[in-house]
């Protein structure tokens, strides 16, 4: 529980793996109820930096903590408030999104009718209703994403994080996505913690921004904020200015 | 213009010489000159020495002449079932569509996917057949002292026998491929079909070592000419025979003629022709009777339904969490072909091991003189299907089972519990078996289905433990897979043949009598009984470790 008004706070988070730095002294802080973007470029540490926050893999040196837990020592009390939409689907090919739902549900501890009526729910309100009871290996990607998202919202968690939450969806999907995380923010006061290559989307859901480059926070405020400190009209011209990228058309036709 | 089944061979060579990579060149280069060394000078040295050690050479010859064309038919049927279904198995574990629509974007036939793949596997496949060759040439070169012609044309053979069977494999596996496809429920029934396959090699592997007389006295050496391998052996004899250096009479080749029953030009044409055949049929139906092509194959969408009363049936045990996760384990474990098929593997082998004993001149078998090794045999059922794969499907499923408080420890435990479950049927059915087979009291029954049923559980605990503390996920190529495979069934196996080594290690190194031991608590008769179940207690101490280990090992945060 954020018992500070904030929900996650890092002094000086560092992680290598071998000679590669992927974070590098990040310092951070969330407040409870915020709807957090952390931009980047691949390979940036965005992954790494969610994976630590919500337990699943080990800091090197620096201090974290996630609703007022340490993630050293407090992994099983942030995993039971918090919610993981990892990168990459990781479901169950041979059962059916209510089936992989009541998995999740179970292995959270919860079952029977209020969960049943939760998952019906959550695949209502995505708009899965209809294929709820097919296998999963016959879903495509966006749909996998969406079983994920609502696996992710299943247990009520106070902070959510999202790995690339839009990466494999349709633009109305999308839309559906970023609503639900604007209505979640609003009514429940749950926080979001959304790691994307998404600019448009961090700059429409998020109200505050990081943007990490080389595992190393380079900027934080809120979009407008980052769009008026780099003179720019939006956060895509604000992001490519600040991480590097800006196209050289002569340089991108060479090789011909 | 670089040919496009070129590239796709390349590129097939690169994935097979991987774990060579950093001086690939080097190494080829190695493996092939000692390939040739041995072939050309290592093995024929070897051979004809250890032939001379047990027996001096002048006495076997007339043996080997008389001894050799069915042995070499044999030899040849193995090699040849071999070279035809382990690339296919192999193949078979992993589906390549999503390689293949490159090549369909870059369109690419189907002929130019199986002629590069074909060729591809050639440099490894090569290497292994030069290297395996001479030990089947050389005692034929030797007794019949062949000349270098003679040699080169018996070498000739064995490449085309193995070029042409691995052709005909890549064949089917192209087939099999294309009907199937890229989809999570065709990767999942080639895996099934992959572990059927491999019964087919194992039956005829324990047939040759067991059956192997009372083989030829059933099939007679006529039920040999109906299979191409035999027409490869044959051509291989007939010039051993023709190029002989040991002064063939004209009535000796007129009687290796009677035994072999086809003469040598027509062996030589069933030979050609049947290599001619399949290279036909696969160019001519690649393209017009198959396509490997980007469909959706079988892609069927399927939906469940109602729970069955078994289902219903643990809920209402289990109302809890724990149950729906039993249930959820029940569902994602009976649901796919290869666990199913891994399940059906370990009932064979269990099943045929004691038919086999059996058949050797036993005229009265009582149980408890088979009753460790039957054992044995269950704790292998125990440990094979858990074992590797069928356990989480990739990272990202472990990802999301370790975001939850004690995710990983609840999964695990739910799973060992519903394993427990499905090993009840994997020790009924073969005890059934057995029942019918040898004559057992209502006590045998009673141990070998408690024993039977221990022996299973502690090879699953071996392999669930083994398999948490480094999971492969669905990836049955990786070494991690063939490592949790491996060791899973030495450890179930040898924990229980273990106690017996003890015995014996004790009474020479310590002059103790474990065994005697035993049996003054036992009782006489009881003596195998009460040693399976030391084993049995060593196996579950030791599943139990490693299941603690695996839990640790799976719920602690990655460094």
């Amino acid at each position: 529980m954020a018992r500070n008004g904030t929900v996650i706070k890092t002094e000086g988070l560092n992680k290598s793996f071998g000679s590669i730095q992927a974070v590098r002294n990040l310092d951070l802080e969330v407040s409870t109820g915020s709807r957090f973007g952390l931009l980047g470029p691949n390979g940036s540490g965005k992954t790494t930096t969610v994976r630590i926050l919500s337990g699943l893999l080990k800091h090197t040196s620096g201090q974290a903590t996630v609703c007022g837990y340490d993630v050293s020592s407090n992994r099983n009390d942030i995993k039971a408030i918090t919610g993981l939409l990892p990168e990459s689907p990781g479901l169950y090919s041979k059962l059916s999104a209510v089936e992989f739902l009541e998995f999740i549900g179970a292995l959270n501890g919860k079952n029977g009718e209020s969960l049943n009526r939760r998952i019906d729910s959550l695949l209502g309100m995505l708009g899965l209703e209809g294929r709820q009871d097919d296998l999963l290996e016959s879903y495509s990607s966006g749909m996998k994403q969406k079983v994920l998202v609502a696996s992710t919202l299943l247990h009520e968690p106070k902070l959510v994080f999202f790995d690339e939450p839009t990466s494999r969806l349709d633009p109305a999907a999308s839309a559906l996505v970023k609503d639900l995380i604007l209505a979640l923010a609003e009514e429940t006061d749950t926080s979001f913690f959304i790691c994307t290559h998404q600019t448009s989307f961090a700059e429409d859901v998020c109200d505050v921004i990081g943007i990490l480059n080389e595992g190393e926070l380079v900027v934080h405020g809120s979009p407008a904020d980052i769009i008026d400190s780099m003179k720019v009209s939006d956060l895509e011209e604000a992001y490519l200015k600040i991480v590097g990228g800006q196209v050289d058309r002569d340089a991108l036709l060479a090789w011909r | 213009m670089t040919h496009r089944w070129l590239a796709i061979a390349k590129a097939e060579f690169l994935v097979l010489s991987v774990s060579m990579r950093s001086h690939r060149k080097v190494y080829v280069g190695f493996l092939t000159s000692l390939a040739f060394i041995w072939a050309v000078i290592g093995a024929p040295i070897l051979i004809g020495s250890i032939i001379n050690m047990i027996i001096p050479m002048e006495v076997l010859r007339p043996l080997l002449h008389i001894f050799f064309p069915g042995l070499m038919r044999t030899v040849a049927l193995f090699l040849w079932i071999m070279l035809l279904l382990l690339p296919l198995s192999y193949a078979l574990q992993e589906i390549k569509i999503g390689q293949w629509e490159i090549f369909l974007s870059n369109n690419v036939s189907t002929r130019d996917i199986m002629a590069g793949t074909f060729l591809g596997k050639i440099p490894l496949y090569g290497l292994i057949v030069i290297f395996l060759a001479p030990l089947l040439i050389a005692p034929l070169v030797l007794a019949f002292e062949v000349n270098i012609i003679g040699q080169v044309l018996i070498y000739g053979v064995i490449t085309l026998m193995s070029l042409g069977t691995i052709w005909l494999s890549n064949f089917i596996t192209s087939i099999i491929q294309a009907r199937l496809g890229d989809s999570s429920r065709g990767n999942d029934i080639a895996k099934a079909l992959s572990m059927v396959i491999a019964i087919i090699v194992i039956v005829p592997m324990y047939g040759l070592i067991f059956f192997l007389p009372t083989m030829s006295e059933m099939m007679g050496m006529d039920a040999f000419l109906i299979l191409p391998s035999t027409w490869f052996a044959d051509s291989m004899s007939w010039f051993a025979i023709a190029f002989n250096g040991v002064g063939l009479t004209g009535a000796q080749v007129i009687g290796f003629g009677g035994i072999l029953q086809l003469d040598m030009f027509t062996s030589i044409a069933l030979m050609g022709g049947f290599v001619l055949a399949t290279i036909v049929l696969a160019l001519g139906s690649a393209d017009r009777v198959f396509t490997i092509d980007a469909g959706a194959r079988t892609e069927i969408v399927t939906t469940v339904g109602t729970e069955n009363i078994f289902l219903r049936g643990v809920r209402r045990l289990s109302p809890g969490p724990f149950g729906s996760l039993m249930v959820t384990n029940f569902k994602d474990f009976m649901r796919k072909a290869q666990n199913l098929s891994k399940i059906f593997y370990g009932i064979v082998l269990a099943t045929i091991m004691p038919i086999i004993m059996m058949s050797r001149d036993i005229d009265f078998v009582q149980i408890s003189e088979l009753f460790i090794i039957i054992i044995m045999m269950m704790a292998l059922i125990g440990a094979m299907p858990f074992a590797g794969a069928g356990f989480l499907e990739s990272k990202n499923q472990l990802w999301i089972i370790q975001g939850v408080p004690d995710g990983a420890s609840n999964f695990v435990k739910s799973r060992l519990v519903t394993q427990a479950i499905i090993g009840i049927p994997l020790i009924l059915i073969p005890s059934t078996v057995l029942l019918f087979l040898i004559e057992m009291t209502l006590f045998e029954l009673l141990m070998l289905l408690g024993f039977g049923y221990m022996a299973i559980l502690g090879g699953m605990f071996i392999a669930t433990g083994v398999t948490a503390g480094n999971p492969n996920y669905e990836d049955t190529k990786s070494p991690a897979h063939q490592v949790n495979l491996v060791t899973s069934i030495l450890l179930a196996e040898f924990s229980i043949i273990g106690v017996l080594l003890g015995d014996m290690i004790l009474a020479i190194a310590f002059n103790i009598d474990l065994f005697g031991l035993i049996e003054s608590i036992a009782g006489p008769g009881n003596i195998m009984f009460a040693m399976a179940f030391m084993g049995i207690v060593v196996q579950w101490c030791l599943g139990g470790l490693l299941v603690w280990t695996g839990i640790r090992k799976l719920s602690s945060p990655d460094n």
